[in-house]
């Protein structure tokens, strides 16, 4: 019986000393991680297709709000590269010495809109102060992503606080984790309303735009990006392949606005 | 001693009744099924049996879908709720119940089915020859031996609701005060940076409920067994 069990084991060791090579070799396959706010999704894939194509280095995105990112960014996730929906969170990422500041840098920007379900009743409106929003969304609710953290919320509230609309439209709301799921519960038809970027609403076949927020009633919306401290040699070409041309045209295809000059 | 802000008071006690009602509501029918299953053999009892344990296995996001599209403002029986009944589960603490309540149904129905199985039929078959019916011999005679059973199906859902997460929040995701429970509070909370302190005290909210929750249970339990087994 001893014996077997000895056997046992040797081939256990054998095994995991076979194995050990192999996912060291894994690991050093040319890989970086990039963190990127929720609504990034489609444009970044085809961007992150290129730059794998250019370069051979393969990117692994995760995609989420940017609170939730950079929380688990300070808890010690993995990722090399860091892009914001807004600059609040990226300051947190400063602040509390997550992000290298030198490579930190304003990429895009975007537009916030008001969308309903593609067969709704309601009809373009026009969003200046007096607006009322709780009235346009009779018994239903409005939803939009966590206005206490999650980028879009926090703009979607200044808005309507700049506009009068908040107080009266408050209780209706409804908040979701990230704008994708805003986005998805309007196109499903559960909810008549929604605030999320123009960029969102151009992926979503199922929801219209009824109405854009004007710039100046939140803050402007600024998408920064930057490496994170630890992040690995290869994460510095990603970033610079970000701000290329071949990048921008990516964005801009989208419905981003791209604020850097582009390089090359 | 545990400084909880309004908010998280709003979520406890909206977990509690919402765990509540979906165990109360989900019993008649938990008992119904345990019933068919423990004692009739019928033709596709096989698969009520499956559907019955399905929640237990399905991811729970896959049920909240599911939830979502069959009982959403859109969805057949929720449009058909709605326009008859103008019962609306959409973002209410009704859905949350909902998806609790299924979550937690084949905790329920087994615990239930294997004391009603391990009945003794020759105390009913008794019962019977004494005169009483069917329903009164259910009443009087099955349902107090399947007393432990009961409870500890109720427990165990009661707990399942109360922690009940991914059903729930895909259904009618994360509304304060009308659907966000305890697990989706603590959830917020974890995913925005400093609110650690606050997701901690929930957390051992939570745990002194559902420790509380077992201990009553078990009392309960030995209590019901003592009375009618004479243990």
């Amino acid at each position: 019986m001893r014996n077997r069990t000895l056997k046992f084991l040797a081939a256990v060791a054998l095994g995991m000393g076979l194995a050990s090579p192999l996912t060291a070799a894994l690991a050093q396959d040319k890989t970086i991680t990039v963190f990127a706010a929720a609504s990034m999704k489609n444009a970044l894939d085809d961007v992150d297709t290129a730059f794998t194509k250019n370069t051979g280095i393969k990117v692994v995105a995760g995609y989420a709000a940017s609170s939730a990112l950079i929380k688990q960014i300070e808890n010690g996730a993995p990722a090399d590269v860091f892009v914001s929906a807004d600059l609040d969170w990226m300051d947190y990422g400063a602040q509390h010495k997550l992000i290298k500041d030198d490579t930190r840098v304003n990429l895009l920007s975007n537009r916030l809109v008001l969308i309903a379900p593609k067969d709704s009743k309601i009809g373009n409106v026009t969003i200046a102060p007096g607006f009322d929003l709780a009235k346009l969304a009779g018994d239903g609710r409005i939803v939009t992503a966590d206005v206490r953290a999650v980028p879009v919320g926090k703009y979607a509230k200044a808005a309507l606080e700049k506009l009068g609309a908040w107080a009266a439209a408050e209780p209706k709301f409804a908040m979701t984790e990230n704008v994708r799921a805003a986005l998805t519960l309007v196109a499903r038809g559960e909810a008549p309303l929604g605030i999320v970027y123009e960029t969102d609403a151009k992926v979503e076949p199922n929801v219209k735009i009824v109405g854009a927020f004007p710039a100046d009633s939140h803050p402007p919306i600024v998408y920064p990006a930057a490496l994170t401290v630890n992040a690995k040699p290869d994460a510095a070409r990603y970033l610079a392949f970000l701000r290329s041309q071949a990048a921008k045209a990516v964005f801009e295809t989208y419905g981003f606005t791209f604020l850097v000059r582009p390089t090359s | 001693m545990l400084d909880l802000s309004p908010d998280e008071w709003i979520a406890i006690r909206l977990s509690l009744k919402i765990a509540l009602v979906a165990t109360v509501v989900a019993l008649p029918l938990g008992i119904a099924v345990a019933w068919l299953l423990a004692r009739k053999n019928f033709w596709g009892k096989a698969l009520l049996d499956g559907l019955v344990h399905m929640p237990l296995v399905l991811p729970p996001v896959v049920t909240g879908y599911l939830l979502l599209i069959s009982f959403g403002r859109r969805g057949p029986i929720g449009a058909f709720l709605a326009d008859h009944f103008g019962i609306v589960f959409s973002f209410r603490w009704t859905g949350a119940a909902l998806s609790c309540g299924v979550m937690g149904f084949p905790l329920l129905v087994r615990p239930i089915r294997l004391a009603i199985e391990a009945i003794d039929r020759k105390l009913e078959d008794a019962a019977a020859t004494l005169g009483a019916d069917r329903l009164w011999i259910f009443l009087t005679v099955t349902l107090p031996l399947a007393m432990p059973g009961l409870i500890a199906g109720m427990v165990l859902c009661f707990a399942k609701a109360l922690g009940e997460f991914g059903a729930t929040i895909t259904f009618v995701s994360n509304i304060p005060g009308e659907t966000q429970t305890i697990s989706a509070a603590i959830y917020t909370l974890t995913q925005v940076p400093g609110g650690d302190a606050a997701a901690g005290r929930l957390v051992l909210v939570a745990i002194a409920i559902s420790l509380a929750a077992l201990v009553v249970a078990e009392w309960l339990a030995r209590r019901a067994g003592t009375r009618f087994h004479g243990e």
